[in-house]
């Protein structure tokens, strides 16, 4: 798939960007600040509906639009060709609240098109697809576990819908029952309360885990061959999924979601009393986990940096695979400012996925690296201040 | 340190606005719009407004019966005998029952829940007008067969369905469940994916 278009309108650092996108390589150069990571960001709300860095929807609204605007918002759009659809065009559209003039705005409430018609989220998610590669990926590796469930959710929803009408329901649903698991603590309501919330948890999270199960599994398999070409003379790669649930459980995890259902919801009753103790659900997917291991060992605590680089851009790299295996259209692939840090060796690795591929827009502080004799075929843009211009 | 009650040291504008802050929906900035909009009003309107709402409190109550608001107890609809006592509809808020009477399509009679469980806003089922539920079942009402629930079909709703369908189950009573599927002459390419599945999932055989 690629963007033949995309428009940005009082977004982050862009009053107004209209750009035309050809299949193939686009690389964006501008100094740091100049809004070339805003780009990608933009690019990347339109594949998920929210943003990877930013958690205050607030902020998507560029602060100008905030200010002068008498009903400040951010529209993100894009016209996308896909091997499914010729032409569908998505948008996200994020309004300050109150809109009320006069009244400082201090929520954003998030709206979603397609093909002009209003719709969720979850019928958005996944229309366009993207792998991006940036330096914060080494959180997923070294950082806390919400990063490496927040990767395995946005990988996961973009490739399946199914997916993100279970984890938005199991979400709601946590929510509930741990409400409830409070209420029974202090000894307001019946145990027998928690049956429908228990039945909805095992169903929804079932689901999730065996999606989880699954994926990992795949990419493992990927991510450890090509760790092991990215970097010789290194122990090898394992990616192991480590879900929150009682160890009985955890060997049919890999089964189906039907079957997995109905042992779920019996640890879930099995474990009531506990959980009322404890005033929250202390099993299911919100507290599962991903181990990167190097020969065994933890990466997050034992790789070098060099390592850590290495995994992330092996996972990254089985990602772009994985999703092109699960849909048959590859995914229009972002490289924020990964490749000047690279060596060459690795710099090519990446480059020969970017070419298996139908779109790829990189960005770079340096207008030498990618140098133009490795990309001869990229379009180049320069950006500054948050205007976007073609070169040569 | 002077000792006053706080009733006392606020002004009557200050006042205002912490009676509108106190109803749902309204935060501290809609509760200042709404008091200054007041003070600026016409006397009348504030007249008005202050007679609808202790008159709302003196003449409404609630129907003894099925709950809904009235100014006659029992109200109109538990006391019409061309209502058909077989089948009573559970709903969750008195417009609901506006709602479906505006259908012409249910001659029953109704039970308004006024509110669904909700743990995480503190509501259980004993917050709900279930237990007047099932003293009518039991006493008044027991002509009942069937118990439609038309409860939304969020979460919350099938969550309140769910139970009262395991309360009243064994009583011997039918409980069944509001159709989910496609709003009529919609067109099926725009329908969302969750009510295009359920309109699948609740498929019906052509006769
Ligand atoms: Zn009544």
């Amino acid at each position: 798939m690629h963007i033949t278009h995309l428009s940005l309108a009082g977004a982050r650092s862009f009053r107004r960007l209209e750009l035309p996108l050809t299949p193939g390589l686009h690389v964006v150069t501008g100094q740091n600040g100049s809004g070339k990571s805003n780009l990608l960001e933009g690019i990347a709300l339109l594949a998920t509906t929210r943003s990877l860095r930013i958690a205050n929807d607030l902020e998507l609204i560029a602060w100008d639009a905030l200010r002068d605007d008498p009903l400040p918002a951010a529209r993100y759009a894009a016209r996308v060709h896909t091997a499914v659809d010729d032409n569908i065009t998505i948008e996200v559209i994020v309004s300050a609240r109150p809109a009320t003039p006069g009244i400082e705005a201090n929520a954003a409430s998030r709206r979603f098109r397609v093909n002009g018609v209003a719709r969720r989220a979850s019928d958005l998610i996944g229309r366009l697809r993207v792998v991006l590669f940036s330096a914060d990926d080494l959180g997923i590796i070294d950082g806390a576990p919400t990063a490496r469930r927040r990767y395995l959710d946005i990988t996961l929803s973009q490739l399946d819908p199914a997916y993100v009408r279970a984890l938005q329901r199991y979400q709601r649903v946590l929510q509930q029952r741990n409400s409830l698991l409070r209420r029974l603590q202090e000894r307001r309501g019946q145990p027998g309360e928690l049956d429908f919330w228990d039945e909805e948890l095992a169903q929804t999270g079932a689901m999730l885990i065996t999606s989880r199960a699954h994926a990992i599994a795949t990419l493992n398999t990927d991510a450890a061959q090509r760790y092991a070409a990215l970097s010789t003379g290194s122990a090898p790669l394992e990616v192991c999924y480590r879900p929150a649930l009682p160890p009985p459980l955890i060997e049919t995890v890999a089964s189906s979601t039907t079957s997995l259902a109905p042992k779920l919801l019996e640890a879930l009753v099995v474990g009531r009393t506990r959980d009322i103790q404890a005033g929250t659900t202390r099993i299911g997917p919100h507290r599962d986990d991903v181990a990167f291991l190097i020969g065994g060992h933890p990466a997050g605590s034992t790789a070098s940096r060099g390592e850590l680089r290495g995994i992330a851009l092996a996972l990254r790299l089985a990602e772009v695979a994985f999703s092109t295996a699960r849909t048959g259209d590859p995914p229009v692939l972002l490289l924020d400012d990964v490749l000047s840090e690279l060596d060459a060796g690795r710099r090519a690795r990446v480059l020969a996925a970017a070419f298996e591929v139908d779109q790829v827009i990189i960005t770079s502080p340096d207008p030498d690296r990618p140098a133009p004799a490795e990309l001869s075929a990229a379009s180049r843009y320069r950006i500054d201040a948050g205007v976007l211009e073609p070169i040569g | 340190m002077q000792d006053r009650p706080p009733s006392s040291s606020s002004s009557p504008i200050q006042r205002l606005i912490e009676a509108f802050n106190r109803l749902p929906g309204i935060g501290p900035k809609s509760a200042q719009r709404l008091a200054y909009y007041i003070l600026r009003a016409p006397a009348d309107e504030a007249r008005d407004l202050s007679a609808a709402l202790v008159e709302v409190k003196e003449r409404v109550v609630l129907c003894s019966r099925c709950q809904d608001i009235t100014d006659q107890d029992p109200c109109r609809i538990c006391t019409d005998a061309s209502r058909d006592p077989a089948v009573l509809c559970v709903i969750e808020e008195p417009l609901d029952l506006r709602a479906i009477e505006r259908t012409n399509s249910f001659h029953g009679r109704f039970h308004v829940l006024h509110g669904v469980i909700s743990p995480s806003d503190g509501i259980g089922p004993d917050d709900l007008k279930i237990a007047e539920l099932l003293v009518r079942l039991n006493g008044p009402d027991q002509e009942v067969r069937e118990v439609i629930v038309a409860t939304n079909p969020n979460l919350e709703g099938e969550a309140t369905a769910m139970y009262l369908a395991r309360l009243l189950g064994p009583l011997g009573i039918k409980v069944s469940r509001l159709a989910r599927g496609l709003p009529s002459g919609a067109d099926l390419e725009y329908a969302d994916d969750v009510t295009l599945g359920r309109a699948l999932e609740f498929r019906q055989s052509v006769e």
